[in-house]
């Protein structure tokens, strides 16, 4: 709930307890929309191992790719290891979300042990390195962190740019990209399902804060964008709605092509074809964008990357990789990194890529978000076993 | 959509199980099956103490641990671990912890099944047991805990805890002061007033899921 609201019903309690019981039965956001079905009530979001999996014990031999690429342990005990980010220098910088409260660095050489760099920070989760600095963005403020690699030992106090996110819990951690001056983040529905009135958005900035423009709206919770190279337009994942049914609404891959003008649906429609039960009432799944591809029911599509190495055969270069983090709000689970090509028509064709994380219904690993390294290597998070994986092709 | 058959395969090639996902399906730490676990050893001498041998324990404020889940109770020795859960005893115990010991011993507390309180010297006032039962409700603690409050995988079993240990646990939700694993107890009780509050610590420390069959 986010704070405005909760703060504005307090007050109402205090000036109505008649209204007491009808605030009180709020339910997390997370539940909204949910069936009084027993299988339903069992089901919650799980949130990371307080773990990492022993270097011994990662599911890497367990994992299934296409011929010729290899998958091996690049860094292990990254407890809760979500955003990749590397450095001029090579430094990779890590981030996390709701259990480790860090930011760690690993050196590109060596032996890739974690160091972390900020600690105690809640959902210090969106990161980006631009022009030596390190953006930072928590649920409530954008910072920025001046020539990060000189100063791994001790960064200092960062600049705070931005300070209006609404914070809260529900779909508040941010995903950060920087291209031509401008800082993208986004403002996920602070619930499963709701007017989200100003937020359930992706926006840009100057990166000293000011100039905040929308780019697309409707957009329930992207953790995951990125540039085509080739055209300049703005890819992003969305997770869909929860609760409407086990296969369905699925997630969906966007593509920003008219920036500031595009309606992508939530919370009145899904996957581009399906009236909301609730919100849908007097709207037309014609009346906004739709998407490019369907990922896959309660997917949790995270991170979004394509492909800028010359390691991987051709066909791989110009499409962009995603991670599917897996269902909690589905009874089988799957997920795995997955690979997908625009098609030039606003559509695109999904493969998947990378799978095997998934062993008696229970994930052993969870893709989060990826970095294409200068020798055209792809590492991938995962903060369920706490490590990055390192995707090589050889043709062997 | 063409991802949707790849989807499909691999989907199709997940076992259907009923067991519950998560670490209680993972081997137990350090012990091959027929071996002695030694976190059966190290839980008799570090936590039996205060807990119990079997999971219950009689000092005061001390939660059960029999019938708790091994993935509550990685994520509770963690938080102690890293200072967010304040508990003086605790912390000096899990501080020099490894993450092999908080596997160990969460997946061996995983294995102690629940042990019923002993049945106390008067019967539970049905009026107050009543209104804990409405505010369980109206509260939404069942959503999460289970109607019969034994929780599952994060969520802890709640019934049949100590009264003061339950009581001492939602005030400290109520003022910030007990940190959470996740925000959700925090969320969840922060419109709940102290009084009600007490009526579900009392409500929760009664409750019997099963009359017939204690502990079951």
């Amino acid at each position: 709930m986010p704070r405005t609201v909760l703060a504005l019903s307090l007050v109402a309690l205090t000036m109505l307890s008649a209204a007491s019981v009808a605030f009180a039965q709020d339910e997390p956001g997370w539940a909204k929309g949910r069936p009084k079905s027993d299988e339903a009530m069992k089901m919650a979001p799980v949130p990371a191992f307080p773990v990492p999996t022993p270097a011994d014990q990662l599911p890497v031999k367990k994992l299934k790719l296409p011929p010729g690429f290899k998958v091996e342990v690049w860094a292990s005990g990254v407890l809760d290891a979500r955003g990749l980010r590397q450095g001029e220098k090579g430094n990779v910088f890590v981030s996390s979300l709701f259990v480790a409260n860090k930011v760690y660095v690993i050196p590109e050489s060596g032996d890739h042990k974690p160091k972390v760099i900020i600690d105690n920070m809640p959902l210090a989760t969106g990161i980006e390195i631009h022009k030596g600095a390190l953006y930072l963005a928590t649920n409530t403020k954008i910072m920025r962190y001046d020539n990060v690699e000189a100063n791994l030992d001790k960064l200092g106090e960062p600049t705070v740019i931005y300070d209006k996110l609404p914070g809260g819990e529900d779909h508040s951690w941010k995903y950060l990209r920087i291209k031509e001056e401008k800082l993208y983040f986004e403002v996920g529905a602070p619930c499963n399902l709701c007017d989200p009135g100003e937020w359930a958005k992706i926006f840009r900035m100057n990166l000293d804060g000011s100039g905040l423009e929308t780019i697309a709206s409707g957009v329930r919770n992207t953790v995951g964008f990125d540039f085509d190279p080739k055209t300049g337009y703005l890819w992003f994942t969305d997770n869909g709605r929860d609760w409407l049914s086990e296969e369905l609404p699925n997630d969906e891959l966007n593509v920003v092509t008219q920036p500031g003008k595009q309606h992508f649906g939530f919370p009145f429609c899904h996957q581009g074809n399906i009236p909301d039960p609730e919100f849908g009432w007097g709207k037309s799944c014609a009346d906004f964008t739709k998407p490019a591809a369907l990922l896959g029911p309660h997917a949790g599509s995270l991170g979004l990357k394509f492909y800028t190495g010359k390691m991987f055969p051709a066909k791989y270069r110009g499409a962009m990789f995603i991670a599917l983090h897996g269902p909690w709000n589905r009874t089988k689970k799957y997920n795995g990194v997955y690979v997908a090509w625009p098609d030039g028509k606003g559509g695109a064709k999904v493969e998947p890529f990378m799978t095997g994380f998934v062993e008696n219904n229970t994930y052993l690993g969870r893709p989060v978000d990826f970095l294409v390294m200068k020798d055209g290597s792809l590492l991938v998070s995962d903060d369920h076993a706490g490590a990055i994986y390192r995707i090589s092709y050889s043709g062997k | 959509m063409k991802g949707r058959a790849g989807l499909a395969l691999l989907t199709a090639t997940l076992l259907i199980s009923a067991s519950p996902a998560g670490p209680q399906s993972k081997p137990r730490g350090g012990g091959k099956a027929g071996a002695p676990n030694p976190y059966a050893q190290r839980f008799a001498t570090l936590c039996a103490t205060c807990h119990g041998a079997n999971g219950r324990g009689e000092i005061p404020g001390t939660p059960a641990l029999a019938g708790q889940h091994s993935f509550y109770a990685i994520t509770q020795l963690f938080l102690f671990r890293e200072g967010r859960r304040s508990n003086e005893a605790m912390t000096a115990v899990a501080k020099p912890m490894s993450d092999a010991d908080l596997r160990g011993f969460s997946d061996f507390i995983g294995t102690l099944p629940p042990v019923p309180a002993p049945p106390p010297a008067t019967p539970p006032d049905a009026a107050r047991m009543k209104k804990g039962a409405e505010l369980a409700r109206q509260h939404k603690c069942l959503i999460c805990h289970g109607a019969d409050l034994a929780g599952g995988q994060q969520v802890p079993r709640i019934g049949d805890q100590p009264e003061d240990y339950l009581q001492m646990t939602l005030r400290g939700f109520k003022s910030g002061q007990r940190v959470g694993y996740t925000m959700a107890m925090g969320q969840a009780v922060s419109q709940v007033t102290p009084e009600e509050l007490d009526t579900l610590a009392y409500y929760a420390a009664n409750f019997r899921a099963n009359p017939a069959a204690p502990g079951k």
